[in-house]
């Protein structure tokens, strides 16, 4: 029992929340596109081109705090992209983010081989990792300090927009709007809501979000960029969002829980000697799960709510003929 | 009669045609950016993947070699789309295939004609049923096709993986691969030295099965009234369920003979890095080739030319990145999608020819 449980560790759940982390920005982003009514499903190429230009600028202007401000521009740039291709040519939104993904995997590589030659995979010894803050008087507390703090500031940030999206959608009179617009596109518009302009926004932060996440990768967990870094992370936060149900809080558990699948599987190919292509299965493994959870809860959701509806039709009969014997 | 019919021809093609002209405008562009010589990049790309030095230098021959795997995973995208089913799920099942083919190849001894058809038959049957998969949890409980795909392809591809790293490998070697299959299981080729063969000859009929199916078949009308519109067809009667899983029994044993072909006709085994993106190169075929078969067919030789030239032309001779193929695969893809911006165009080449039969009417 003590064998199985030594692979919980506090290092777990440190490693566990800062796996997460770049989940949970994507996956803020695709929920507020799915209250928006807009499906983002190119979250995996603006996290891949955050890490790039991250590490870029990083370089190029000496400062990973700007790297990360230049890599939310970007994938902001690239949402604002998208909704202009989506409002005014009517684009595919599938078709769009199948080939934005091909796009951004292609053209890294692409740039980073014109930039520094036939490398496979690029560092730079001046790129400054982004330190990690102990947050002081949380720190000292027992068990929960070393828990809750000793991140990097993307991981705080990622905490903070969960709170701040959860007031926006739910207190706020623009949240409201957005998630109008998301359940009924045309009745909010007739009742003077912008919807494109909602749209537009959701997109664009969600880009950003998206681009900080894989910033996160790039010069917050790591200190380099290789093909392909992003690594399906995208897609997860995808299933993330959807697991989460759309709402702030549930995606931010629902990260997590992706997160700890993650840092399971590294951890235990430390531990024991599994084979560790099997083991990297895990987090793919619980994403097809959750697909099929999802699946089914609102297949269950349905059958209820035809269920009430059908007592109700039997409760309404039953009472007719009382009312007409009056 | 006939001009209505070369109309409507022009219609569909020119929007993908306008689109691959658009994407080698962005190629010129990004070629400027890193100060490399223009025209010379353009002649280059096009005589090196599709050109031929001498007979049996050809690499236009090793284009249609890379195509053959290409127009069969093109072709499994073309039925999964055309029943509605948004699966990209083509990479898994062609791993899949290949490790079934692969495994066969060198545990079963078997006369020559009959064990490639033995192979390929497995490696359909592995394809279909790991098509199965996602086509089960959508009709059943509507699992997202896109999202389950994409999950299924990650984990054959770490199991392939494994399983070439440790039970099926072969020796000690730096790269892990399996045992090499039997001669009797090789496909021939056409032109020695080359692998471009047989698999080239079963692509071909295999788009003419699908295009059959799909327009004349009872079963390929009703899976592509489902796709169109499922309420249509359930109006009319047509099971869109039973038709959606047909369609990804089908996809699946496409893209899953792909991966035999692969094997039986190229590699001859399977190794470490064995999927290349292939699943996903024949989803853009698909799109690019407007969801018909004859389309994936030019389309995926396009391709493959595109590749090889930049990855033998622009990369060896002009130390230009080879990712730059892929880049421009990428734009061709998004104009493809952004149709709406030819429209212009597209009504101004109508009215031209309009106005072309009209004068030609009068003379």
């Amino acid at each position: 029992m003590e064998g199985f449980f030594s692979v919980f560790t506090v290092e777990l759940l440190n490693s566990g929340i800062r796996l997460a982390t770049p989940i949970l920005l994507a996956a803020l982003g695709g929920a507020l596109c799915n209250q928006a009514g807009v499906l983002n499903l190119a979250l995996e190429s603006k996290m891949l081109l955050g890490a790039f230009v991250g590490i870029l600028a990083a370089f190029y202007l000496g400062n990973s705090y700007v790297g990360l401000l230049v890599a939310m521009a970007a994938g902001g740039l690239l949402g604002l992209l998208f909704a202009f291709l989506y409002h005014k040519y009517k684009v595919d939104l599938v078709i769009l983010a199948i080939a934005f993904n091909l796009i951004i995997v292609e053209l890294t590589v692409f740039v980073m081989r014109a930039l520094f030659g036939n490398v496979g995979s690029w560092s730079d010894p001046s790129i400054v990792r982004i330190p990690d803050i102990q947050i002081p008087i949380l720190h000292d507390i027992p068990f929960i300090g070393p828990i809750l703090s000793g991140y990097n500031i993307i991981v705080y940030f990622s905490w903070l927009v969960t709170i701040a999206m959860f007031i926006f959608l739910y207190k706020m009179r623009g949240g409201r709007h957005l998630r109008a617009v998301g359940e009924n596109k045309s009745a909010a518009e007739t009742v003077g809501i912008n919807a494109v302009l909602l749209q537009t926004l959701a997109l664009v932060i969600s880009g950003a979000l998206a681009g900080l996440g894989g910033a996160f990768l790039s010069i917050g967990h790591l200190k380099l960029f290789t093909r392909n870094m992003s690594n399906g992370r995208g897609w997860i936060a995808i299933a993330a969002a959807m697991f989460g149900v759309n709402h702030p809080i549930g995606v931010f558990l629902a990260s997590l829980f992706f997160g700890f699948a993650d840092a399971f599987s590294v951890r235990i190919q430390n531990v024991t000697d599994l084979p560790p292509n099997l083991v990297k299965l895990l987090p793919n493994v619980a994403t097809l799960l959750v697909l099929i959870i999802i699946a089914l809860r609102s297949k269950i959701a349905l059958s209820m709510a035809r269920r009430r509806f059908r007592s109700q039709l039997r409760a309404d009969e039953a009472a007719r003929p009382a009312e007409t014997s009056l | 009669m006939t001009q209505n019919r070369l109309l409507k021809l022009l219609d569909t093609i020119m929007v993908p045609v306008l689109a691959m002209i658009s994407g080698l405008i962005v190629m010129g562009i990004l070629i400027i950016l890193i100060k490399k010589p223009l025209f010379e990049s353009y002649a280059i790309l096009f005589s090196t993947g599709f050109g031929c030095e001498k007979y049996g230098n050809c690499i236009f021959i090793t284009a249609l070699e890379r195509a053959t795997p290409l127009i069969f995973t093109g072709l499994s995208a073309v039925v999964a789309f055309r029943s509605g089913m948004f699966s990209i799920g083509q990479e898994g099942q062609y791993l899949v295939g290949a490790v079934a083919a692969a495994w066969l190849g060198y545990v079963i001894h078997l006369p020559p004609i009959l064990h490639p058809l033995l192979l390929m038959l497995a490696a359909m049957l592995a394809g279909a049923a790991y098509g199965w998969i996602p086509g089960i949890l959508r009709v059943k409980l509507g699992v997202n096709e896109l999202l389950a795909t994409i999950m299924l392809n990650s984990i054959a591809a770490l199991v392939t993986e494994h399983l070439v790293q440790f039970p099926m490998r072969a020796d000690k070697s730096t790269t892990a691969h399996s045992p090499v299959i039997d001669k009797t299981a090789y496909l021939t080729s056409f032109v020695p030295g080359s692998n471009w063969g047989m698999g080239f000859v079963i692509a071909v009929i295999a788009v003419i099965v699908v295009l059959l199916y799909l327009w004349r078949t009872k079963a390929g009308y009703e899976q592509r009234m489902a796709g169109q519109s499922k309420l249509f067809a359930l109006y009319g009667g047509i099971p869109s369920d039973k038709s959606a899983i047909r369609a990804m029994l089908i996809s699946g044993a496409l893209a899953g003979l792909a991966g035999a072909v692969e094997v039986m006709g190229v590699h001859h085994r399977i190794m470490t890095g064995f999927s290349t993106g292939l699943g996903f190169d024949g989803l853009t075929a698909a799109i690019l080739g407007q969801i018909h078969p004859i389309g994936v067919f030019i389309v995926a030789i396009l391709f493959s030319g595109l590749k090889l030239g930049a990855q033998l032309g622009l990369q060896l001779q002009l130390e230009i990145p080879r990712e730059l193929g892929g880049t421009i695969i990428g734009f061709i893809i998004l104009f493809v999608a952004a149709g709406k911006l030819y429209e212009d165009s597209i009504v101004r080449v109508r009215n031209w020819f309009a106005r072309r039969n009209s004068h030609s009417l009068k003379g």
